[in-house]
């Protein structure tokens, strides 16, 4: 925009737009600011009863898109990442916690109860790891991929993270299952809760470990755009199955449909070592 | 099954207005009546939604008429889709916004 037409705005409009423009994300600053400065210079020269109504509105329409635009670059860059996953985690868990804490009636209660019953669960616990552990699919497992050591160890620590609070999710929800049962038939109610526990917690570590292996090797954001490559009548000539890209473009995880004697596991193939074009790939 | 998005009373006033040939935001509220947080915002998620698209006007030629280029909005085919959709669930929102005198 020519700088006569700026110039044409008033003082004030012009402070809004530096003000408000702070709130939109730098990618889109320019844009914002270009099209916010033609609408306001329309507003003033083509409303010939202007009233001071008319501008409190285009304030607050102006800071309203730019609130959009802030809140729609975090959705953007926080969907399918490890942060937002801990966090949904972290809040079931709060939210497991707080409905435990209206059906005891007082923290001391609840206390009470989680203290009598954190031995078991832990033990259950570990038998539950270990049986997840040992029956979970070994065909996502990729046996060809060179990853940083850091990365691997930031992929181990988000899997320590997710386990901790799967369980603490399935513990709390567990006692909230079994406090109404408790209340009509007591003697029974430590047996629904281990019962409610184990079922909890494996459902949710297996989910945990379906998660880890749908998420990119190098930045653990969740592998989208899934795609189905070749055709399931060839089986025995080619190569099928599904591939998943990260889209950061780190890399995409060639999941086979069947497992087969020469294609066992999926492969994790990182685009950033063969170069965009996927030159060199291993057939 | 369908995959016309669902829109609210106040993003198919928008999109039909869009529809009816009013492209510019200023004009799609003069003509819906909606304030400018509602309109503004919600040609964003429009256009995320890809039911409208958003060019420029051609800076030369708005300079030769002496005024800034303004952002101009235009219906998509999927668009028209969602906005005939949406015509069905409010039938009453032909009554609010009447096409553009050319």
């Amino acid at each position: 925009m020519s700088e006569s037409f700026e110039r044409g705005l008033p003082l004030l409009d012009r402070a809004l737009l530096r003000w408000v423009g702070r709130i939109v994300p730098s990618s889109d600053r320019l844009e914002w600011s270009r099209s916010w400065h033609a609408e306001l210079w329309y507003m003033r020269h083509q409303c010939h009863s202007l009233k001071a109504t008319m501008i409190a509105d285009f304030s607050i329409g102006m800071t309203r898109d730019a609130l959009w635009l802030r809140t729609e670059s975090w959705r953007r860059n926080s969907i399918g990442t490890a942060t937002l996953c801990l966090c949904s985690l972290a809040g079931l868990s709060l939210f497991a916690v707080l409905i435990g804490l209206a059906l005891a009636g007082s923290w001391r209660s609840l206390n009470a109860y989680a203290a009598s019953h954190v031995g078991r669960s832990l033990v259950a616990g570990t038998l539950v790891v270990f049986v997840s552990f040992a029956t979970a699919s070994r065909g996502h497992v990729a046996k060809n991929s060179k990853i940083s050591w850091a990365a691997k160890v930031n992929r181990q620590l988000f899997l320590a993270w997710k386990i901790a609070l799967v369980w603490l999710v399935a513990f709390f929800l567990s006692a909230d299952l079994s406090v109404p049962v408790f209340m009509q038939i007591p003697n029974t109610s430590d047996f629904f809760q281990i019962l409610d526990f184990i079922l909890l917690a494996l459902t949710g570590l297996r989910w945990a470990l379906l998660d880890q292996e749908l998420r990119c090797k190098e930045c653990l954001h969740l592998l989208t755009t899934p795609a189905r490559v070749g055709r399931p009548s060839r089986n025995l000539l080619e190569w099928n199955g599904s591939e998943m890209n990260c889209k950061r473009g780190h890399g995409l995880l060639s999941v086979a449909e069947m497992e087969t004697s020469w294609c066992e596991a999926s492969r994790w193939i990182e685009l950033s070592r063969y170069g965009a074009t996927g030159d060199g790939v291993p057939e | 099954m369908s995959t016309t998005p669902r829109l609210s009373h106040s993003a198919a006033l928008i999109l039909k207005a869009l529809s009816l040939g009013y492209c510019f935001g200023l004009d799609v509220m003069d003509v819906t009546g909606l304030p400018s947080g509602t309109v503004y915002p919600a040609l964003r998620r429009l256009e995320r939604d890809d039911l409208v698209l958003s060019n420029w006007e051609s800076e030369k030629e708005a300079t030769a008429s002496n005024r800034p280029a303004r952002r101009y909005y235009e219906v998509t085919k999927a668009g028209k889709a969602a906005a005939l959709a949406a015509t069905e669930r409010y039938p009453l929102l032909a009554q609010f916004v009447q096409e553009k005198p050319s």
